[in-house]
């Protein structure tokens, strides 16, 4: 009978300690993942003023067809259509176990905000950019290196543009945002 | 179960979005035979086995949150929220980890199917009830919701894009890519997740929400469960909380 006793009160010792260093641990009984890394490196960099290279904007057919192949897709995997000369539907990145992996090469997905000719479900977020050449260069309401700097880094003229930053992210080089340019300002059927 | 009653307005709107949006006559027809038979019931009762098998039910829970069963509904509305015995401010998700791990049992992961469906469970015992965060009920909260709204509006990733860049007041309505863009608060986005989503024939939750807007507009995904993402769903449930918007779990979204 004692012993009984002693046993039971012992157990509900064990039972109430062990509850206790539970209690103590929930703290870390749940996952909470840090985030904040990722997010650092992630960062927009402060907006940047761009020159248009020389021979930048040009009447080059396969400048203007890169650039209209960027405009209208978002990436190579979602691409229809085989992309024109001298851009890849792939790029290949090393990742961090040093081994080189291919990954779909992003575009500018220009049409989810922008109308322009050919457009198919075209946004509204951004200007209608049909006719610009008539419409904004022949009237010298604009130049190219208005466009050129607009598309590289639209914040200059508009810190809270909603519009997407494209040369100062790296996502693209600055050939390609010439091709975009050169695209945008071409007269077209 | 309590069952939803999806708000009119809702319907309304993709009951009479045109020919460029992205849901076409066929889709509204499925979303309209969803809505009676929303196909996410069957986790959210799955969720509730799972609740009653793993940890004791409704019971289990209020004991563990130190409120009264009556008073389970409106406290559930209230999270996000500061637990202090687990020292941070957290989702219902990492609540339910917590008591796993207090009983003994192998907790799920936060990106689990499992996890879901019992989130989803548990966050539909608050359905009808409005969202009750108290941004001022201490200084943790306070702090998560600081962080939430700092991490809405930061720009990053490869189009240089922050969350208030597609969800900013001034742009909802206005169509990026045949989609319209959702104001987040009269969407009561914040009280309609868990949702079963049409376009990933599965169950979702807001977090993982967040995650697709991420993956889509290139910022890094950052993981749930972070401080960031319970911060963020701090934030974006107020949104809801300022519009009124009843919980209502779960969802049905395109
Ligand atoms: C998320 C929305 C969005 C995307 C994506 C976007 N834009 Fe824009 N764009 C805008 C907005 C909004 C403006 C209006 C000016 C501003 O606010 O900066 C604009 C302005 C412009 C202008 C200047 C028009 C003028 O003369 O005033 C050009 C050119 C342009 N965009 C080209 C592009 C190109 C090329 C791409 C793709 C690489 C692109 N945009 C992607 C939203 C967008
Ligand atoms: C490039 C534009 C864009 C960016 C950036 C963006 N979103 Fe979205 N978001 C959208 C669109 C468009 C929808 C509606 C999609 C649909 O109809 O399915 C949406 C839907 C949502 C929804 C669901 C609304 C509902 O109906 O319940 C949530 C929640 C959300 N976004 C949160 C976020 C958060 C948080 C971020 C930042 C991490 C973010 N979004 C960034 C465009 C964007």
């Amino acid at each position: 009978m004692q012993r009984k006793i002693k046993l039971l009160t012992f157990a509900a010792m064990l039972v109430s300690t062990s509850s206790l260093v539970n209690a103590a641990d929930l703290t870390k009984a749940y996952e909470m993942p840090n985030a904040s890394k990722l997010i650092e490196k992630d960062l927009l960099a402060p907006a940047k003023t761009y020159t248009m290279p020389k021979g930048c904007i040009s009447s080059d057919a396969t400048s203007i067809a890169r650039g209209e192949f960027i405009f209208h897709n978002l990436n190579g995997k979602k691409a229809k259509q085989t992309p024109p000369k001298g851009l890849a539907r792939f790029i290949e990145v090393k990742g961090k176990d040093g081994k080189v992996k291919k990954k779909p090469k992003q575009y500018g997905n220009c049409v989810a905000c922008h109308n322009i000719e050919g457009a198919k479900g075209g946004g509204n977020i951004g200007p209608d950019l049909t006719g610009y050449k008539a419409m904004f260069i022949d009237t010298k309401v604009r130049d190219n290196q208005f466009v050129y700097q607009k598309i590289a880094d639209p914040r200059v003229d508009n810190p809270k543009t909603h519009m997407t930053v494209n040369l100062t992210t790296k996502l693209f080089n600055e050939q390609e945002i010439c091709d975009l340019a050169s695209y945008v300002v071409s007269v077209k059927k | 179960m309590k069952r939803v009653i999806l708000p009119v307005v809702l319907l309304l709107t993709m009951a009479t979005a045109g020919e460029q949006f992205a849901m076409s006559d066929a889709d509204r027809a499925m979303y309209k035979e969803m809505l009676e038979n929303n196909p996410a019931d069957i986790y959210v009762e799955e969720g509730g086995e799972l609740l009653e098998e793993q940890l004791g039910g409704e019971a289990a829970l209020a004991k563990f949150l130190g409120v009264s069963e009556k008073e389970l509904p409106k406290y559930i509305a209230g999270f996000p929220r500061y637990i202090k015995k687990l020292g941070n401010v957290v989702g219902i998700d990492q609540v339910l980890q917590a008591m796993q791990v207090e009983q003994g049992k192998e907790k799920y992961k936060l990106k689990s199917e499992k996890m879901f469906s019992m989130l989803a469970y548990v966050k539909s015992l608050a359905n009808d009830e409005q969202i009750a965060i108290d941004i001022n009920a201490d200084k943790y909260i306070k702090a998560s919701y600081d962080l939430g709204k700092k991490t809405f509006e930061t720009a990053r990733g490869g189009r240089g894009l922050s969350c208030l860049s597609c969800h900013s007041k001034d742009i909802v309505g206005m169509v990026l890519r045949t989609q319209p863009l959702p104001d987040l608060g009269e969407a009561g986005a914040g009280a309609t997740w868990p949702a079963y989503r049409m376009t990933k024939s599965s169950l979702r939750t807001l977090q993982r929400r967040f995650q697709g807007c991420m993956k889509n507009a290139l910022l890094k995904v950052i993981p749930i469960g972070s401080k960031e993402m319970v911060g963020l769903e701090v934030y974006v449930s107020t949104l809801a909380q300022d519009k009124k918007q009843p919980i209502a779990i779960p969802g049905l979204k395109r």
